[in-house]
């Protein structure tokens, strides 16, 4: 057992936020070692330093490579110092072929310098889709493959260089079981030929089956490392997890009123053909409660509330509302139903950044400001000035336009758009991502509020503490399921976190 | 009071004024008008301000839709040929002899639906707006030469004449041509159906953002088809009063005008982003790049140099719109 790598001391600061905390890793040669933690643990941070996306300057502590010190100041010098990196997300050229993916930039030549020696090209691109036992042709489209040949066809490509290290950050999220096996044997088979692997996944029972040590981060700290021998797989969870639930959050509880909406057998499906992002999810939801849906990036959280505000299409499945059954096929019939979302980018798919609050505030609420289709300005000036001033938007006017606000007020403003349409059931998908912590006790405030009126709420939120603190009931997902479910008062955060990563 | 006005967003008057987008543009064009008048006094004559009004509507009148298609965030390049197709339908319409109305209504059907057919595939298969109109701008060109076989359709009654060759006479010796009263009358039409409907706030929305105004319930696809049906129709009357003015429907007529009017409407600072625009910016807008054209003639100067300043007239205004954009922090 020789050490080929050592990450000592990282600290990576954003500004005035604290990543990753004196951060030390160490990786032999021929293991694979797991890096687990929970969303925004700092995993990927102290992946992409060891990548040089991060350059070297841009952080403190040191890269040790084989007992040399290296600086990464670009990916190029990493990967010349035989580090390769599968991210998630797949970044392959997809009109060209397989065997020109894999020689990207690196295309064999001909004695004439400048034209390409394809019989060669060919030749090493069948060497490497061999090593991983992908079935295609080397001039096949990229286009035309699945998700989950492309991501091995990923993996040959990185192969081909000759790593020593193979980073793979949640390889598997695009693949199905067997596809999963597949790949697990392959990372076993090069283990034994010398190539070691960090392998970053949220999935815990693969990381059990598949990895020789784990290291935990939490909160940008490496907290624990355990060798196969002394695994614990309840130990791991309280460890990601860590934190008492303390009551940051004044938790208001309402009297819950009858049934305002029941979901049966969602499914949706992704877009890799024949695998579901959501399976077969049941839920139901009173009149004045707020039901917390948990669960780690990837498992279909928003997902399934998109698709029952039918903003993205299901396969099947059934909605109610106030006990009788409801059609709902596209946004506009959910809003007929007095549904309102709130999408997990508010920049995206939130606000209008070319109009102002007024405008934005009414954009749901066309019916209530209009007669015969026009514009009733000063209604419409009214109404939203009374929403502007509920929510204490900090803004000059509502004539303001909506870019101008912090993110925090530009969260307001979407939320007051869904307040004057008079909602009374409300998704809220990451309703305080980026807000600063003034601005989130604002928000729950308002949650709390809309919860007294009547109004039945859905909430995910990847800040676990939060979730547990907000919601009355929970449902946990996992790969599209609902793995747990769980009341106010028999919540832990282990049992939330067990759920979620599969191993309840 | 007061001060609950200036909560509600009310500025002053002036400060209203001085905001507004087409300000920008009204200077250059003021420049050019008074340059060109002090140079050749005829240049504020009646004649030929009539005439830089007359030859302005009909861009205007397409530039109206276009508009609506910009803040859509699209782009039509079929107009210059829907022009043509819709003056040729109305022409072979009236050399068969049918009523002028009937033909009219042929023609402005026609263009109509060259534009439903745009809006349609638009919103059902998603195919990027400028190869959809640039194969119907092919499409409604050959049908053109194909139903007269290149030559020009004429002659066309008198009484369908009078459209584009007549005036409105407001006393013995003033009057005002038909197309400008129909620009006028068309343009503010559009512009109280663009600022004061919900139909015209739901094309700014989904020209700011697209997602945003489907999950808030705006019908986006029925949206698009209408404006592009309007921006057909439009185009065909524009190419009616063409035939009527010219006495002759050409299978030619209106080629590469689709370049004029969406130059006209980005002078006018109507956003190629989506999200902004006004229909008065286009008018202004029209009305210069005439000028422009007009002003040069009477300065004398080369017919050959008049294509530069144009281009650099756009570039100027697309440069004011971009300056006044970054400053009030709008940067998408």
């Amino acid at each position: 057992m020789k050490k080929i790598l050592e990450m000592k001391n990282i600290t990576k600061q954003f500004h005035s936020v604290t990543a990753l905390k004196d951060v030390s890793i160490d990786l032999y040669d021929d293991e694979i070692l797991a890096l687990v933690g929970e969303n925004g643990a700092g995993k990927s941070t102290l992946m992409r330093i060891l990548s040089g996306s991060y350059a070297a300057n841009s952080y403190d502590g040191q890269i040790i490579m084989n007992g040399k010190k290296q600086k990464f100041s670009h990916t190029k010098d990493a990967e010349n110092a035989g580090i390769e990196m599968i991210y998630q997300e797949i970044s392959l050229m997809n009109d060209m072929t397989v065997a020109e993916n894999i020689m990207l930039g690196r295309m064999p030549q001909k004695r004439i310098p400048g034209f390409v020696d394809w019989k060669k090209a060919r030749q090493i691109a069948v060497e490497a889709l061999e090593l991983v036992g992908l079935d295609v042709r080397p001039d096949e489209l990229v286009r035309r493959l699945s998700t989950s040949q492309m991501q091995l066809l990923s993996i040959g490509k990185a192969l081909m260089r000759k790593p020593k290290i193979l980073v793979l950050d949640e390889p598997t999220s695009a693949l199905t079981g067997k596809e999963t096996h597949t790949l697990m044997t392959i990372l076993r088979d090069l283990k034994s030929r010398g190539i070691s692997c960090i392998y970053i996944s949220h999935k815990l029972d693969e990381v059990f089956a598949l990895t020789d040590r784990i290291t935990v981060l939490r909160d940008g700290k490496v907290i624990n490392t355990y060798t196969k021998e002394n695994l614990q797989p309840d130990k791991v969870i309280e460890d990601m997890v860590g934190r008492k639930v303390e009551n940051m959050y004044p938790k208001v509880h309402v009297q819950m009123g009858e049934e305002a909406l029941r979901v049966e057998n969602f499914t949706v499906p992704s877009s890799i053909p024949g695998k579901n992002i959501i399976d077969e999810a049941s839920f139901s939801l009173k009149h004045g409660e707020i039901l917390g849906i948990g669960g780690l990036v990837g498992a279909g959280r928003s997902e399934l509330i998109n698709a029952v505000f039918g903003a993205i299409k299901k396969e099947k499945g059934e909605v109610f509302i106030d006990g009788k059954p409801v059609k709902i096929n596209k946004p506009t019939d959910a809003i007929a139903h007095k549904m309102g979302l709130l999408t997990e980018d508010r920049r995206a798919s939130g606000y209008v950044g070319t109009m102002n609050l007024r405008e934005n505030i009414s954009l749901a609420s066309f019916k209530e400001i209009s007669k015969r289709g026009f514009l009733n300005k000063i209604k419409e000036k009214k109404a939203t000035k009374v929403q502007f001033d509920a929510l204490n938007v900090r803004a000059p006017s509502i004539e303001t336009n909506v870019l101008n606000l912090s993110g925090g007020n530009q969260q307001k403003v979407v939320l007051a758009k869904w307040l004057m349409s008079d909602v009374h059931i409300l998704f809220l998908d990451e309703p305080t991502r980026g807000i600063d912590v003034g601005a989130k006790v604002e928000i729950y405030d308002i949650i709390f509020e809309l919860a007294k009126k009547g109004v039945a709420i859905v909430m995910i939120s990847s800040e676990l503490p939060e979730l547990l603190a907000v919601c009355d009931r929970f449902i946990v997902l996992a790969q599209g399921r609902i793995r747990g479910k769980f009341s106010r008062e028999e919540v832990t955060e282990e049992l939330f976190m067990k759920a979620a990563t599969n191993i309840l | 009071m007061k001060k609950n006005r200036k909560m509600l967003g009310k500025d002053s008057a002036i400060k209203r004024i001085l905001g507004k987008r087409e300000v920008g543009i009204l200077i250059p064009l003021i420049v050019v008008f008074v340059v060109s008048g002090l140079v050749n006094p005829l240049f504020f004559g009646y004649q030929n301000i009539t005439n830089i009004l007359f030859q302005s509507s009909f861009v205007f009148i397409i530039g109206i839709i276009t508009t609506y298609v910009f803040i859509l965030g699209c782009m039509d390049l079929s107009v210059g040929s829907v022009l043509g197709l819709s003056g040729v339908v109305t022409g072979l319409a009236l050399v068969a002899g049918l009523p002028v109305w009937l033909s009219i209504i042929f023609g402005i059907m026609a263009g109509g639906a060259v534009g439903l057919f745009n809006g349609f595939i638009i919103a059902k298969f998603n195919i990027p707006t400028l190869i959809v109109t640039l194969s119907t701008m092919y499409i409604a060109r050959g049908l053109c030469e194909f139903f007269t076989r290149g030559n020009p359709v004429y002659p066309l009654p008198a009484n369908f004449n009078i459209l584009g060759q007549g005036k409105l006479m407001l006393s013995e010796s003033f009057g005002i041509p038909w197309p400008v009263i129909f620009a006028l009358v068309l343009g503010i039409i559009g512009h109280i159906i663009l600022t004061q409907t919900t139909f015209g706030r739901a094309v700014f929305a989904i020209g700011g953002n697209k997602e945003t105004a489907r999950l808030s319930g705006i019908k986006v696809k029925r949206t698009t088809m209408i404006v592009y049906t309007l921006s057909g129709m439009a185009a065909g009357m524009s190419g009616i009063l063409m035939a009527s003015r010219l006495g002759s429907a050409l299978s030619n007529s209106g080629m590469g005008w689709e370049l004029n009017v969406i130059a006209s409407v980005i002078i006018g600072g109507t956003s190629m982003f989506g999200g902004a625009g006004s229909i008065l910016g286009s008018a202004i807008g029209a009305v210069l790049m005439t000028t422009v054209t007009n002003g040069m003639a009477m300065l004398k100067v080369s017919v050959y140099l008049q294509k530069v300043v144009i281009g650099v007239v756009i570039l100027i205004a697309v440069g004011i719109d971009q300056y006044n954009r970054k400053r009030s922090g709008m940067k998408e």
